[in-house]
């Protein structure tokens, strides 16, 4: 490494910051100590001094040398993106069916394997620790990184002579030289055409454009570094809501998290699919009888509870919205929105049965069972009364004292005890799906099953997210960068009228079509093309020496 | 008349895929060529049947009312498509037409491949409905035919820097890519023959990992099964008898899809038995076969048109292939990101080409190195364009 101390150029007399490589004033070289293996392009900061390449004695410059490092900011995407590939080996944990346990479905669908990956946390890679402490040190990463050279380019950009020196020249990529001046003041209002700025000082010039390509990486890593802090920001409390709200058909049921402020009904839930009127064209695939949904909708009505802050009050609910809620079309309200997310007609709303006495005929009307609030009596007929003795909305077994267990309160394998009464004796018997068991001895009457009505629920999903102004915005700033950096060519022209007529040029990238913009300047001006010293070959020869 | 547009698009479709194929003749002329004839002829019939092409496009998208980017058949004719439009725009560029020899053959092999899904017309399921489908496709295929041609450029470079004859990793490396493309040619010619044109089907009945019935369609013959299966001929609705059908016994667990099994053990047997064939005519390599057509390309070029490639296409993947990607996930599915596998892998193809990006700064990653990373970096694409969509379900799997 390098002296610390300030280095004056011998040719101009500027004096330079410890590690400059390039005079900042007139570009001679005023120190060769550079690292030649590992810099490509010493024009990339302009020769300047970069701080990790200068300093290394302390933890600190030791530190900052480790997180500036472009190999060590590789390996940390490397890890990143060889991590998230792990993570599609098998499905994460919230794929899976909900409720099962993690560590058997793992273990049945993937055997071992599935297994390893379950213990060691793949299952969750992307929430681990260590993932998030990988892009943690990326973030640190690019911070130091874009300080450690950003600062010194900017510097170095930003005070830049017309003037260099005959070594500078040689430097450059692009390089022609000749003995006669000719029509060198035409190049250079022919560049100025080109959109290039001119300084001049004395007879030398210096042509530049497109230097805001040089802060496109910048840019984009702040817009990275606010992206990263954004989506940090969803562990605090308040910034980030994800709830399922599970509606039936009908019913009214408060928003989560907004403290009863807001209701939402279901006003009824519709599943259309692609018919005749999706159009003719459609016709041979839809033919081949497969059923394609056009549709999943929710029509809602919004309600605003009045006394929401009165603890302990009644809702006082006033209807504030109507909307119907399909997928790609989200309610949206406040800093919330309701999404269409799925549907579910796996649960009854109501049993219908029928009684039958002992002949086989049908006695009195049939009865209607509302599962999620059964009555307990029926009457049938004028002689003829049903009463529900025992009821279990998800039926598991009958314990010792003859009660009915149910295992969930959702009416998913209800299961009942019914008592007739039809003037002689009551009758008791258990009724179950697909099966009817006698209770009391010779049952001259017998209840049967007519039919099930199923409840349609819509499942929406409830979000609030306070990180997406700054995660989209800091993508936003990314994507500026980014297309400034790669769209936007900086490209420096230098010429000196001093001994003859000499021309350099540098560009960040696309020497190709820089070169071609000069030469057909320079020919429509009689002079010879640019030489361009070619990036390859140079490698070759400096494996050579 | 709608079903008319459909079908007259896929006519320009096909007759854009025969252009195509004359076309390759005048162009491999061009390569050796003094006179610039046959690779003007070449440009202009290219240029005409990439034309045919976007008229595929528009008359599709106009008679099923959204953009043909919805199936498997559309989303890998699009990527076909865009894989020339990125041989046009550096052609345009560069003037090289040695990059078609390359683009072409790959976009026929996509446009093949992608015609053994169904084509036809369907209508959008809602999550599909919406106007960032065409925008978040469209960008997305554009980027990735951009970043494919720093593929072709690498593999130029590859083809003119290695020496065929070389006894090194990198020309075995080199060689094994060409052993791959055999492979991938074979097994879309093995499946167009049998499936489209001899129509082999064997029928078996089997239990899969959720204890259902299911019927696989075998359009090879079995080389492995499911465990229990049971070879089954349809004889008509759902209903199946039991048949006698070739079968070599080996049956493995649900686990694993031996269906996809069988048709990748198929390919790489096949694939390899032509590819040894063809080293027993040629006698040397086959990347020594192909090595005389990069004869004048120029090595510095090359590894320019790599790195601009990369340059121009990462800005527009990052625009397309995330951010719009995320906007419309927002809308659609309540969350703008959710590690699901094909984001996720979109994802990874980001950080490979923020990599590639990066160890350019470095001396000594331009040249062949580059080469390498952008070939890889093509074979992401490939991965993430097909093979995700098969092999991993999620919510992108619309085959």
């Amino acid at each position: 490494m390098m002296e610390l101390k300030e280095i004056k150029c011998e040719s101009c007399g500027h004096v330079n910051q410890p590690g400059t490589q390039l005079c900042q004033s007139c570009g001679k070289m005023i120190n060769s100590d550079y690292d030649r293996k590992k810099i490509k392009d010493l024009m990339r900061y302009d020769g300047s001094a970069v701080r990790s390449k200068v300093r290394s004695k302390s933890i600190f410059d030791k530190i900052w040398i480790f997180f500036t490092s472009i190999k060590i900011g590789v390996m940390i995407i490397l890890a990143i993106a060889v991590a998230a590939a792990i993570g599609t080996i098998f499905p994460q944990e919230y794929f899976i069916p909900l409720g099962v346990d993690p560590a058997d479905y793992y273990q049945e669908n993937y055997g071992t394997l599935g297994y390893l990956y379950y213990s060691l946390g793949f299952h969750n890679l992307y929430s681990s620790w260590w993932f998030v402490l990988l892009n943690g040190m990326l973030a640190l990463s690019i911070i130091a990184a874009s300080i450690d050279r950003g600062v010194p380019l900017f510097k170095s950009l930003k005070n830049q002579r017309a003037k260099k020196h005959e070594s500078f020249y040689r430097r450059q990529r692009l390089f022609m030289h000749e003995k006669d001046n000719g029509n060198a003041d035409e190049v250079i209002s022919q560049l100025k055409d080109k959109r290039y700025k001119a300084r001049r000082d004395g007879d030398n010039y210096l042509l530049e454009k497109g230097k805001l390509s040089r802060w496109g990486p910048y840019i984009n890593h702040t817009g990275l570094i606010i992206l990263l802090i954004g989506s940090m920001l969803r562990f605090f409390p308040g910034m980030y809501v994800d709830e399922i709200v599970y509606l039936n058909e009908g019913e009214t049921k408060d928003l989560p998290t907004t403290d009863g402020q807001y209701y939402v009904k279901n006003d009824g839930f519709i599943l259309d699919t692609h018919g005749e009127s999706s159009g003719e064209v459609f016709e041979e695939s839809l033919n081949q009888g497969n059923n394609i949904v056009s549709n999943f909708q929710t029509d809602i009505s919004v309600y605003e509870n009045e006394s929401s802050d009165v603890v302990g009050a009644e809702p006082e609910l006033t209807k504030i919205d109507d909307y119907s809620i399909r997928v790609n079309h989200p309610y949206r309200f406040g800093s919330y929105e309701l999404y269409q997310s799925s549907y579910d007609d796996s649960q009854m709303k109501a049993m219908t049965f029928s009684l039958e006495d002992a002949d086989g005929n049908t006695v009195g009307e049939n009865f209607t069972v509302n599962l999620d609030d059964p009555d307990q009596s029926y009457q049938i007929d004028e002689n003829t009364e049903i009463k529900m003795r025992a009821y279990a909305p998800d039926f598991q077994e009958i314990d010792d004292n003859g009660t009915l267990v149910s295992e969930t309160p959702v009416p998913r394998n209800p299961a009942f005890v019914f008592e007739v009464n039809a003037g002689g004796d009551s009758e008791l018997s258990l009724l179950q799906i697909m099966n009817s068991t006698d209770i009391t001895q010779n049952n001259d009457y017998s209840i049967r099953f007519v039919e099930a009505e199923q409840h349609t629920a819509s499942v929406l999903t409830l979000k609030k997210d306070h990180t997406i102004p700054l995660v989209a915005g800091g993508f936003v700033i990314f994507l500026a960068g980014v297309f400034i950096g790669s769209y936007i060519n900086h490209r420096r022209i230098w010429i000196s009228l001093e001994d003859g007529f000499t021309l350099a040029g540098h560009t960040n990238k696309n020497y190709f079509g820089m070169k071609k913009e000069l030469d057909t300047i320079l020919e429509a001006n009689s002079f010879s093309p640019v030489s361009e010293r070619q990036e390859i070959e140079d490698k070759a020869k400096d494996k050579e020496s | 008349m709608e079903s008319q547009l459909v079908s007259i698009s896929s006519t320009l479709l096909y007759a854009a895929f025969i252009i195509y194929l004359v076309a390759l003749l005048p162009l491999a002329a061009s390569i050796k060529s003094k006179s610039n004839k046959p690779g003007r002829v070449s440009i202009v019939m290219i240029v005409a049947a990439f034309i045919m092409q976007l008229g595929y496009f528009i008359l599709r998208w106009i008679a099923q009312g959204h953009a043909p980017v919805s199936n498997m058949y559309e989303f890998i004719t699009m990527f076909a498509i865009m894989l020339i439009a990125g041989f046009l725009i550096t052609y345009h560029y560069f003037k090289t037409q040695v990059f078609g020899l390359f683009a072409i053959p790959v976009s026929l092999l996509l446009v093949a491949y992608g015609s053994m899904f169904s084509r036809e017309v369907e209508p959008l399921i809602p999550a599909l409905q919406s106007n960032w489908l065409a925008i978040h496709v469209i960008t997305v295929t554009l980027a990735y035919g951009i970043l494919s041609m720093s593929a072709v450029a690498g593999l130029i470079y590859l083809l003119k820097a290695i020496p065929a004859t070389e006894k090194s990793w990198r020309a075995r490396f080199l060689e094994a890519i060409m052993a791959g493309i055999v492979i991938v040619i074979t097994f879309i010619a093995a499946t167009v023959l049998m499936e489209s044109i001899i129509g082999y089907q064997d029928d078996f009945m089997y239990t899969d990992k959720q204890g259902q019935t299911q019927v696989a369609e075998y359009h090879l013959p079995s080389l492995v099964n499911f465990e229990g299966a049971v070879p089954v001929e349809n004889v008509g609705e759902n209903n199946y008898e039991e048949a006698d059908h070739f079968h070599s016994g080996i049956n493995l667990p649900p686990l694993i899809d031996s269906q996809k099994l069988n048709t990748v053990l198929w390919s790489v047997f096949t694939g390899l038995i032509v590819y040894g064939i063809i080293r027993l005519i040629i006698r040397k390599r086959l990347s020594a076969l192909i090595k005389p057509i990069t004869d004048r390309a120029d090595l510095n070029l090359m590894d320019e048109i790599g790195y601009r490639s990369v340059i121009i296409g990462f800005p527009i993947f990052a625009l397309g292939g995330i951010f719009f990607a995320a906007i419309w996930a927002q809308i659609a599915w309540s969350r703008f990101w959710g590690w699901d596998p094909k984001e996720t892998w979109a994802f990874i193809t980001f950080m490979f080409y923020t990599i590639f990006l990066h160890l350019r700064l470095n001396r000594g990653y331009e040249g062949e190195k580059s080469a390498w990373l952008a070939v890889i970096g093509f074979l992401l694409i490939l991965f993430n364009l097909i093979a995700i969509n098969l092999l991993v379900a999620g919510l992108h799997s619309y085959a």
